[in-house]
């Protein structure tokens, strides 16, 4: 049983391919449960964002997994398999799980640190889980995978510089103000990224914005989008001794706003600081205006500059953060490999002979009157007792084990002979929860699968009961 | 029990090394907390300075004023407790990383000029020289602190004026704090310049001190008085920009360095408590 992922991203695919291969709510949740009614997996999570599409399954063969997932992204998006082919990439094993943790982290984004698809995957699984699609695997994967990128945020400056034209000049904006509450941003022409800019002020706090383009209903129009006032663009001198920060974006071919206006502004405004960005190409304030006490002017080159900087720096913590990916992956490793057989056997038997030799050992004084013979018997009946005992769980874990869903008769076993009481404590409670609950359904499954164990080989358990185990998901998460 | 009081000074030297330290990683890494915990250990630096302080007072017999140990040890404290209290404020991060330097150097001229506690000249012992003095010392830790942020503010506002947004500019505090803080900073100096040099003069003409106004450490003082009342005019009435008010609070700074390290040891006439 191995992680697969299959699917298409900005790496990979045109937007136009993208744009097909989107999957909304419903689409994803269908697809992720025909994959498990097929059979090609036991737990699938479909994950669709702006910039990528991706299939996780939990499966045995990933290259039938790979070719369901291709089959079904491709009819869906009403492509041939052949042409999609291309573009699809797929991971499975340890490849497949170090790429989720990579798509958590941000490390794969467009926009590398970008903090949106973290809150995406969480949509992605919960939607998956509530519909049933996720077990024991992937309840406990996705959530060490949005730890991951938590860890991620927090451990490294992976996020921290802007790497927008927008939100860099916010940031500039914050590092002359400190707080924008109190603030008037005047936005001068109706660009797209003097809205996008005023949008962010706004959502840094900013309380008054003035709109003033040659057109007045555009000024209004976009007054109305970004909640501010539209203003005449004849006034403009007035509202630039009242702006603190000004953005400006007209087509213009010449300089709207000069030095000798910039300086007329400032006698009203006694050394207030005044902050203005310029969008626009052909530029529309002069550059003479940066040599104006307290107005500081950045155009678009200089914001430019500032977000390659940044991006810069981001790679650089990126490598930091692709060291955390490949700690995380070998700690979820370790976990993945306990839910093989044959060591949880030996693990059992471990177990069960631990506690046979401790009661041996406390009886020991009280049965000071035996003979060394008398000892030796006990101890060879208490071992065929414990033999015999674990005789039938050993044959019945063997016989699931080349079946589908054996990891759940794994993790069932484990939990019910705490046979990783140790590890416990630094488990959150949620997981807790749901590996008891996965075992409580696992454990009342025991019987049709002894008697189908009996009956003959089976390749998978019927459909009903899967989608009865995979309906233990968690509600925290 | 002299002998406790230096190794409590040596403990605060060794805090506040250890508090610029923290800083210095908190700054560079950006690891959150790192300033939180350089501000609790540059507290309990201070502490062991007050009991140092304490002590030597006890067994000089005196308010420890006089001589070039106690004197930087007198001011490194005030400034240290000054820059807690405006720090408890304003939460500006930044500053504190030019406030330990300042007193590392101070204390570390203490350590080397270390003089035994000596009884009271007679013309020092005054109630209202040890007033002098103890407001003079908060209006120094004031200056210090709005002198560094201005420090931080020009070098800021050239970085930002030329565009070089890479680096240091991200980790330092707005303009607009940094000119709260020399503002605030400098708002709550003056009038304890203005009482210390009141209660000089008020000392000088009573004891009919020959020649006192002219003394250059009087004139400078008088000077600094001037500079921080038009800084703090100009900037109530937004006369000067932020600039302005950063530059004329760095030159208040240097003329409170000159009236310590020149004025007092060489030039004085009879400001010569400080060696």
């Amino acid at each position: 049983m191995l992680v697969v992922v299959a699917g298409i991203s900005h790496k990979t695919a045109p937007l136009e391919l993208r744009e097909r291969l989107a999957l909304d709510e419903e689409a994803s949740l269908r697809v992720a449960q025909e994959l498990l009614d097929e059979g090609v997996a036991c737990e699938a999570v479909a994950l669709s964002t702006c910039n990528r599409t991706e299939l996780y399954l939990y499966g045995r063969d990933s290259l039938a997994a790979r070719q369901a997932a291709l089959a079904h992204l491709a009819r869906h998006a009403g492509v041939s398999p052949a042409e999609l082919e291309p573009s699809l990439y797929s991971y499975s094993g340890d490849g497949a799980i170090t790429h989720l943790f990579r798509v958590t982290s941000s490390l794969d984004s467009m926009v590398v640190g970008e903090a949106q698809i973290v809150a995406q995957l969480k949509a992605a699984y919960q939607q998956a889980c509530d519909g049933g699609c996720t077990s024991v695997v992937f309840n406990r994967l996705f959530r060490h995978a949005l730890e991951v990128g938590k860890r991620v945020r927090t451990e490294t400056a992976i996020g921290e510089r802007p790497v927008s034209v927008s939100s860099a000049a916010v940031e500039l904006a914050l590092q002359v103000f400190g707080k924008l509450r109190d603030h008037t941003v005047l936005i001068v022409g109706a660009g797209e990224t003097s809205e996008l800019t005023a949008t962010h002020l706004k959502a840094h706090g900013i309380q008054r914005i003035l709109v003033a383009n040659r057109t007045l209903d555009t000024s209004m129009e976009l007054a109305r989008r970004v909640g501010g006032e539209a203003v005449r663009f004849e006034d403009l001198e007035r509202h630039l001794a009242e702006a603190d920060i000004v953005i400006s974006s007209t087509s213009a071919p010449h300089y709207v706003v000069t030095r000798e206006t910039v300086e007329r502004a400032f006698k009203r405004r006694r050394h207030r600081p005044m902050f203005l960005i310029d969008i626009a190409v052909p530029r529309d304030l002069d550059p003479e205006i940066n040599r104006v006490r307290d107005a500081y002017l950045y155009d678009i080159d200089d914001l430019q500059h500032v977000v390659e900087h940044n991006r810069h720096e981001r790679e650089k913590e990126a490598e930091h953060a692709e060291r955390i990916v490949e700690q995380e992956l070998a700690s979820v490793n370790d976990w993945l490999r306990s839910l093989e057989v044959v060591p949880t056997i030996a693990t059992l038997r471990e177990a069960v002979e631990d506690i046979r030799r401790s009661e041996l050992d406390r009886l020991g004084s009280k049965m000071s009157d035996l003979t060394d013979e008398q000892r030796a018997r006990v101890d060879m009946l208490t071992a065929s007792i414990v033999n015999k005992i674990l005789h039938v769980p050993t044959v019945k874990m063997k016989e699931v084990a080349g079946r589908d869903q054996c990891y759940l008769y794994v993790d069932a076993v484990r939990t019910l002979f705490d046979l990783d009481g140790a590890e416990a404590g630094d488990e959150t409670a949620g997981d807790n929860a749901a590996r008891a609950s996965a075992a409580d359904v696992a454990a009342s499954n025991e019987q049709p699968a002894a008697e189908r164990a009996d009956a003959d080989e089976q390749p998978a358990a019927p459909p009903g009961n899967v989608r009865h185990l995979r309906g233990t998901g968690t509600e925290d998460a | 029990m002299d002998q406790t009081s230096v190794i409590l000074v040596w403990i605060a030297y060794l805090l506040y090394a250890a508090t610029f330290a923290v800083f210095l990683i908190g700054f560079f890494t950006q690891r959150p907390g790192m300033n939180r915990l350089g501000i609790v250990v540059a507290a309990v630096g201070l502490v062991s300075q007050t009991l140092a302080l304490i002590l030597r007072g006890i067994d000089a017999g005196h308010f420890p004023f006089v001589g070039v140990y106690e004197s930087m040890v007198l001011v490194a404290w005030a400034i240290v407790l000054v820059w807690h209290v405006l720090e408890a404020f304003t939460r500006i991060k930044a500053v504190g990383l030019y406030v330990m330097p300042v007193v590392l150097v101070l204390l570390t001229i203490a350590l080397i000029e270390y003089d035994p506690p000596v009884g009271l000249a007679p013309a020092l012992r005054s109630d209202i020289v040890i007033l002098h003095v103890i407001v003079m010392l908060v209006a120094i830790g004031c200056f210090y602190v709005a002198g560094g942020a201005a420090i931080i503010y020009l070098i800021e506002e050239t970085l930002l004026r030329r565009r070089k947004t890479g680096g240091v500019l991200g980790r330092l505090p707005s303009l607009a704090a940094l000119d709260r803080l020399i503002y605030h900073a400098t708002l709550l100096g003056l009038p304890f310049l203005t009482m210390g040099m009141a209660a000089g003069v008020i000392r000088a003409e009573t004891f009919r001190v020959p020649g006192w106004p002219t003394d250059p450490m009087v004139l400078l003082s008088a000077a600094a008085w001037v500079v921080y009342l038009v800084l703090i005019a100009g900037r109530v009435r937004r006369d000067w920009s932020g600039t302005a008010v950063a530059w004329l609070s760095v030159v208040g700074l240097v003329l409170l360095l000159v009236i310590r390290f020149a004025a007092v040891p060489y030039l004085s006439g009879f400001h010569t408590y400080g060696g």
